[in-house]
């Protein structure tokens, strides 16, 4: 317990406090502004903290990550434009409520959501942290294939009204997946001789044309010269019915558990916890027709299981040294440049640091209900009331600028305006979005993980199905495919 | 036309290059880094970056250009001007490793060696239930066993893969490859037991084996390391001329002042060598190493063609 005592004492002081506070409105700015994510604006700041107080530079990382996680609502639910990857599922039910005049009741739902699944992953963190992380050993590349694939079959839930498009839609960004160099074979796939496809297509860049370009186009297509009027936008508290916070309970803790769950595995991310959140409240509600058409369970889930993703991400890093994503990665070369060795000793190396690095995930979380509700909330849904004719070329030179400042190259800006010209279209032609960003990002993931895992087991693919892991979740991906037409099939006859 | 432009480009040279060798640097630089931000190569160049800035009286703002392997990054750096406001802070792998197995547009003479920085070798590390306590233990094992063991490496062409491959062709000894996305990934399934051979550099394995939880035997520098006593260098194997060590190093684009590589190659030593980077470095498990100007050239050129030879024999090469 002395553990975390010290680690309070040392949090409670000006210094990290003021970080807390300012970065968590920070993060919650940059989620907000599609392009601007919290791993480019973490990248940018953490060197520029190497000389001051470490808990301080960490408050900043932890204000920021969970700030933003949040703040990338907040365009999904007004404008249908995910401020981060992380938030492409709180589009889902969050617009059509936006659209139906619940703006405010849906985000609210969404900051209450965000800072409960913070919440509940830093007290993962803070308390069984070692012992998950060392579950985490026991997912070799086989297991790491079976998570590709049962997130890959929870596509079904996002194909919408015609399945056939659905999966069109994920081939596609499946196929987007394998441009760049093969890390298995060193060789360049789809790259036509251009040097600047070496890397692949960037996920941000293609998921900023792909999401922001058409709702910004459809806003142009309305010709809104007025925006909203003050009484319009109905700002006025939103008081949760009496029984609605119960309605939520199961749907938070769910999502809450999927978070953590997704965290520790390096590799995987929010956009990915947020994902499977969804498809678990959607699966598990009486109603699953209603998600995608203003379900505030929806937007419940998606926020609850994203933030729940930030805490239990720093695990891996934290007790074993292996940092999950680029956010870990920062902070260990921040704990690096400040003397400390990552792997198992950090936390009797440095208690007060690591303890207090803990601490500042779970104050943050609480801060989104205090800057989300208060502050955030209120003053980011005034853009509601801006006319088209000024929100459109607003958006237009905020998304130029965040997907230039990546890599700092124009030719990201044309891939940007075709992936967004894309989107328009297949928005037309009714090709759900979401598959082909999930095709992105477990495309690679599956190939590169099966590849693996043959290698190992010189060929036989059996070793798949046979480890117990894997088994279980080859069983769990056959069910997530399952339950939905055995539903409808129960249904139908009833 | 042509003649216009060859007067301006020269009247531009004259004005540029003179007055810079006594006033550069008179405007930030920026700095670009082959890898994506938090990685052991970003984070060295981030911390040499601040004492750079405060000896060079600029500052120096750092581009991450990752992907590829590092080509994506020096590709995109080998057109920028000559001018001594961009610099690129690379390890050795995209110099000299990826172009073996990438067709690249760059080569060892689109750059301005400026000087290396600091260096570090590779570690082969077992589970401690490994029959195997030396070095030469583990190798003949190995070579007894062929294609048994399986060995985790940085990805396949990358400069770990061909320091371990270097001493297993000296040694007949056949081991599979299994390529990570880098030795965080690689030391995870290590750990977890799904590959017998943590490969991948010191750092990160260093905490597991204080625990004993790993064995590692073997360094891929022709010395021994102090902070691996159990691991045997090259030297005592009798494969002292295989080293292959992971090593940064500036460089410029091709074409800069002979005046401007002096004075930053000064400076850069400085740096290198100031009390706080040597207790970084340290700490990561590097050393400093400046190596300056054409003789940075000369080693770049000479790991170039070691090292096309290993891929050539592993038919890895293009």
């Amino acid at each position: 317990m002395d553990f975390f005592t010290n680690a309070v004492l040392a949090v409670m002081t000006a210094g990290p406090l003021a970080a807390m506070l300012g970065s968590t409105l920070l993060g919650v700015l940059i989620g907000a502004l599609p392009g601007l994510n919290p791993v480019m604006a973490i990248a940018l700041l953490l060197p520029l903290t190497y000389s001051m107080d470490p808990l301080v530079a960490l408050a900043m990382v932890a204000g920021i990550y969970n700030g933003s996680m949040y703040g990338g609502a907040i365009p999904a639910i007004l404008l249908r434009i995910p401020g981060t990857p992380a938030s492409i599922a709180t589009t889902f039910d969050g617009f059509p409520m936006a659209d139906r005049g619940e703006a405010s009741k849906a985000l609210k739902i969404a900051c209450w959501s965000s800072a409960i699944g913070g919440i509940a992953s830093a007290l993962a963190l803070m308390t069984i942290g070692p012992v998950l992380a060392r579950v985490t050993l026991f997912f070799g590349p086989a297991e790491y294939f079976w998570i590709a694939m049962f997130g890959m079959a929870s596509v079904g839930v996002m194909v919408g009204s015609d399945p056939v498009k659905g999966v069109m839609a994920a081939a596609l960004g499946l196929l987007i997946g394998t441009m760049g160099i093969d890390s298995l074979s060193g060789q360049a796939r789809f790259t036509f001789g251009q040097t600047w496809l070496l890397g692949g297509l960037d996920l941000i860049v293609v998921l900023v044309g792909l999401y922001a370009l058409p709702p910004v186009l459809q806003l142009a297509e309305k010709c809104d010269l007025k925006g909203l009027s003050a009484s319009e936008l109905k700002l006025a508290g939103v008081p949760f019915a009496p029984g609605e916070i119960r309605r939520l309970v199961p749907t938070w803790l769910r999502s809450s558990l999927v978070g953590i769950a997704v965290g520790i595995l390096p590799g995987a991310g929010g956009n990915i916890a947020a994902f499977l959140s969804y498809n678990a409240a959607k699966n598990a509600s009486d109603d699953p027709d209603s998600f995608g058409k203003g379900n505030p369970q929806g937007v419940a889930a998606a926020e609850c299981g994203n933030n729940a993703d930030n805490a239990a991400s720093m695990i891996p890093a934290l007790t074993l040294g292996i940092p999950g994503n680029v956010v870990a990665a920062l902070v260990l070369s921040a704990l690096m440049i400040h003397g400390l060795q990552p792997g198992p000793q950090l936390f009797h190396q440095n208690p007060v640091l690591v303890g207090g690095f803990m601490i500042e995930m779970l104050l943050t979380s609480v801060l989104i209900f205090l800057v989300g509700g208060a502050a955030a909330t209120r003053v980011f849904a005034q853009i509601q009331r801006l006319p088209g004719v000024l929100l459109v070329p607003a958006i237009l030179v905020l998304m130029c600028v965040g997907v230039y400042v990546i890599n700092g190259r124009p030719v990201d800006l044309w891939v940007m305006l075709a992936a967004g010209t894309a989107g328009y279209f297949l928005e037309k032609l009714n090709v759900p979005l979401a598959p082909i960003i999930l095709g992105m990002i477990l495309g690679p993931m599956a190939e590169q993980s099966v590849r693996r895992a043959l290698l190992l087991s010189r060929g036989d693919p059996l070793e798949l199905l046979t480890r117990p892991i894997s088994a279980t979740l080859a069983i769990a991906t056959l069910g997530m495919i399952l339950w939905p037409l055995v539903k409808a099939f129960r249904r139908r006859r009833g | 036309m042509k003649i216009t432009k060859i007067i301006v480009a020269t009247a531009m040279l004259a004005g540029v290059a003179m007055p810079a060798l006594a006033d550069y640097p008179e405007r930030p630089i920026e700095l670009t880094i082959p890898a994506g931000a938090g990685g052991g190569t970003d984070t060295s160049a981030r911390k040499l970056a601040l004492l750079l800035e405060e000896k060079l009286g600029t500052s120096i703002a750092v581009l991450n250009v990752g992907g590829g392997g590092g080509s994506v990054g020096a590709s995109q750096f080998m057109q920028v001007r000559p001018d001594g406001y961009s610099l690129f802070a690379t390890w050795n792998s995209p110099l000299t490793t990826v172009p073996q197995v990438q067709d690249v547009a760059y080569g060892l003479d689109s750059f301005t060696p400026i000087a290396s920085t600091s260096e570090t070798a590779y570690t082969l590390c077992v589970h401690p239930d490994f029959p195997a306590a030396t070095g030469e233990e583990f190798l003949a094992e190995l070579a007894a066993n062929p294609d048994k063991y399986t060995y985790g490496n940085d990805g396949i062409g990358g400069t770990m893969q061909l320091a371990a491959e270097r001493i297993f062709q000296a040694r007949g000894i056949k081991a599979i490859a299994i390529p990570f996305g880098g030795a965080g990934e690689t030391l995870q399934n290590f750990l977890g037991k799904h590959v017998d051979i943590y490969g991948g550099s010191i750092s990160p394995v260093l905490p597991y084996v204080e625990a004993k939880e790993a064995k590692c035997l073997l360094v891929t520098s022709a010395a021994a390391v102090p902070a691996l006593p159990q691991a045997a260098g090259l030297e005592s194997l009798g494969l002292g001329d295989k080293e292959t060590l992971l090593w940064r190093a500036i460089l410029g684009p091709k074409g800069l002042d002979q005046a401007i590589v002096d004075k930053l190659a000064d400076v850069i030593e400085e740096a290198v060598n100031d009390p706080s980077y040597v207790e970084f470095l340290a700490s990561k498990g590097e050393v400093p190493n400046v190596v300056k100007g054409s003789d940075l050239g000369a080693r770049l050129q000479a790991e170039f063609d070691a090292l096309a030879i290993v891929s050539r024999n592993l038919g890895l090469g293009k």
